[in-house]
């Protein structure tokens, strides 16, 4: 293998799939960055078996050549030092060259570093995903898919398929789901221009998190394609793979009540800060719990209650309250986070019933829903 | 032993079986491989998922040279995972890793292989936690527990396993080729005893601090059975400055085993039995004088003993204290 690069694209990638490598990773393999060579480009690859990142720089771009003189192959090298040596060299351009003994050369004006290299095809294989069962989405709405829903995944191990986001394809409508079965986010969009369905895939939270780091914000298209133990995120020059959770995802929804005894309509800033007011006693202790009270059809009282330190109650109003009287407790937290993720400015809050969980959503919009098991107590 | 074949040679029970459930497509989800020191039971391990993921699925014997094979012999296989005992034992974290490992799907097939090396050394905790996917395995998974100690697995763990006995080697054949690749007879007899594999014993053999750990298993035997008096000096001087760390000191208990038996043989003029000691020794008859047999039945029992209150951490050099106490009475 041999070919000889542009620095500053080589560091942006390598930057990329660096985000993929874990030093601690049982897989010895997997320490390493692989490069493949090919008359149309060089491929990056960096894995901790969770997650693996591939970039890819084309050899022509725009008219500027990135890659020149290339000879096909494939190396594994060291990722603890292959990032730093590319960093600090001195020349705009790296020619790289890796021998059948699996000696690397890197050289680079008259810097020159001999690396051992591992051979390439230790490295685990990454499927051949198809794109023609694919579909696309802007990356902005992607990202604010996962925003909206992966803060509700459990943390917990004990029921591992809830560490995971519920993607669901149906009938052009995609749906995001994530439960810790305290509460539950979920966001629906519409998908045109594809025919293809799944329903049973769970993508972990963890890699979520990650991709949402990786992408940037823009409005370029993300292609997503889904095998049986894979989800592939591909945007122009980087591939996201993730691995699935194993096992069948619960039914939700079931869960979300169709009618509702009271309805709130409340602007999201103020009862935002309110609660967040009311949660400084309730921190930690007795989960956060906060108490809301509706008072007449335009007050609504939240209280907080701690016996050591003190208690806090507030005032808010509300544009309307409709249908019974209620009293009920929930976790501040909880409330927080699901009005966080709303980001609109006005939200229905409908209730049914204190001991029965509510749902949150922006007005007049049903793609949003959040829901929320209330507290019990006395 | 990298074949089938050439398990079928040393352990032929063994291969049988795993390779007739091999044909028949009927692999359990879990083995409990057990067997003394080198008796092919990570070569059998290899083996087993190496059928699984062989690329030519060669039901006979895995091919080898492909891909999937390749990466198994190095421990690049991502979807084979090996569990060690990290330090004395298989802690819970490491369970607790394996066990997210399996929440998720395969990185390259949807079957998967786990192979835990030590399975005595598994904490309480860690082996009760394991106890929840050996019960519920999913669907492809292969566990694969080797153990030197079949004894100490616990009975619940046992009972969901497929058992696979592996036959000890036996003595004479290795001696045998020991003495065949050249070393020397009365190496050989005691080499054999100690050990299951031949490159094992030619390092050990040209070990220095093997030979001396020999002289001293012979000097204290010397000591206790001329002048008893000096033994606590003998045992400050030399046995506890040669035998530092806990398997030096199992080993220098396991030679004073042998040199034990071996005295109480040559009273029953036993004397191909005779390992430590060439049998024509002095060294022998006088010790035999200063030790009856029912004597050195009790002391062998308490050099047995010794050896468990070492694996229960009691304090090195109180065990050996201990010990020579119990052989002067």
């Amino acid at each position: 293998m041999k070919f000889i690069i542009q620095r500053d694209q080589l560091i942006a990638s390598v930057q990329n799939v660096m985000k993929a490598i874990s030093s601690r990773t049982v897989i010895p393999i997997l320490t390493g960055i692989k490069i493949e060579a090919r008359q149309d480009g060089i491929t990056l690859t960096g894995s901790d078996s969770d997650i693996s990142i591939e970039s890819y720089i084309p050899a022509e771009e725009n008219g500027t050549v990135n890659v020149e003189y290339i000879e096909e192959g494939s190396i594994v090298l060291q990722a603890k030092y292959f990032p730093d040596i590319v960093r600090k060299l001195p020349e705009k351009t790296i020619e790289i060259h890796a021998d059948e003994n699996l000696k690397v050369t890197i050289r680079s004006g008259k810097a020159e570093f001999n690396l051992n290299g591992q051979d390439a095809t230790e490295y685990p294989q990454l499927p051949k995903l198809q794109t023609d069962d694919s579909f696309e989405l802007p990356i902005d709405l992607l990202k604010s898919l996962i925003k909206q829903t992966v803060f509700a995944v459990s943390t917990m191990e004990t029921r591992p398929i809830l560490t995971g986001v519920n993607v669901k394809l149906e009938n052009q409508t995609l749906t995001f789901t994530a439960t810790d079965s305290h509460r539950l986010a979920s966001r629906t969009i519409p998908v045109a221009d594809t025919t293809n369905e799944f329903s049973n895939v769970v993508v972990p939270g963890k890699s979520l998190n990650e991709l949402n780091k990786i992408l940037d914000d823009t409005e370029d298209k993300v292609e997503i394609s889904v095998t049986s133990n894979q989800i592939l995120f591909r945007t122009k020059h980087l591939n996201f793979l993730s691995r699935l959770l194993d096992g069948n995802y619960p039914e939700t929804s079931r869960l979300i009540p169709d009618q509702s005894k009271t309805v709130l309509h409340v602007k999201t800033k103020e009862l935002l800060s309110t609660i967040d007011r009311a949660s400084l006693l309730a921190k930690e202790e007795r989960n956060n719990v906060v108490r809301l009270t509706t008072q007449g059809d335009q007050l609504v009282e939240i209280a907080s209650n701690h016996p050591e330190v003190g208690n806090v109650t507030e005032e808010v109003t509300v544009s309307s309250i409709e249908g019974e009287e209620l009293k009920i407790s929930f976790s501040s937290k909880y409330m927080m986070d699901a009005l966080k993720a709303i980001e609109f400015e006005d939200v229905n809050i409908e209730f049914t019933g204190a001991l029965r969980p509510f749902i949150i959503h922006p007005a007049n919009e049903d793609s949003i829903l959040q829901l929320i098991v209330p507290v019990r107590t006395y | 032993m990298e074949t089938w074949s050439e398990v079928a040679e040393v352990q032929p029970l063994a291969s049988k079986i795993i390779t007739n459930s091999m044909k028949k497509d009927r692999i359990s989800h879990a083995y409990l491989l057990q067997g003394e020191r080198g008796t092919g039971k990570e070569a059998i391990a290899l083996l087993i998922a190496k059928g699984i993921f062989c690329e030519t699925n060669a039901v006979n014997e895995p091919c080898q040279t492909c891909n999937a094979c390749k990466r198994i012999t190095s421990g690049n296989h991502p979807d084979v995972h090996w569990i060690e005992p990290d330090g004395q034992s298989i802690k819970i974290d490491q369970i607790r890793n394996l066990q997210k490992e399996f929440t998720y799907s395969g990185l390259e097939s949807n079957k998967k292989v786990y192979i835990i090396k030590g399975a005595d050394t598994l904490t309480v905790n860690a082996a009760n936690r394991i106890l929840k996917f050996l019960e519920e395995p999913s669907k492809r998974t292969t566990a694969i527990m080797l153990t030197d100690n079949s004894q100490a697995i616990l009975p619940t763990i046992r009972s969901r396993c497929q058992v696979i006995d592996l036959r000890p080697l036996h003595p004479t054949m290795l001696q045998k080729q020991l003495i065949e690749e050249g070393m020397h007879e009365r190496n050989a007899v005691l080499m054999s005893t100690l050990t299951n594999r031949i490159d094992d014993a030619f390092t050990r053999i040209n070990d220095e601090w093997f030979a001396s750990a020999r002289k001293i298993v012979v000097q204290l035997i010397e000591v206790l059975s001329t002048n008893p008096e000096d033994i606590f000096l003998f045992i400050h001087q030399h046995w506890v400055t040669h035998f530092k760390d806990r398997n030096e000191q199992e080993e220098g208990l396991d030679l004073l085993l042998i040199a034990m038996k071996d005295i109480l043989y040559y009273h029953i003029e036993n004397e191909a039995g005779i390992v430590f000691f060439a049998p024509s020794d002095e060294l022998l008859e006088l010790a035999a004088r200063r030790f009856s047999q029912n004597q050195l039945v009790a002391v062998l029992q308490a050099i047995l003993q010794a050896k468990r209150k070492l694996k229960q951490n009691v304090h090195p050099t109180l065990v050996m204290e201990q010990l020579t106490l119990q052989i002067q009475r």
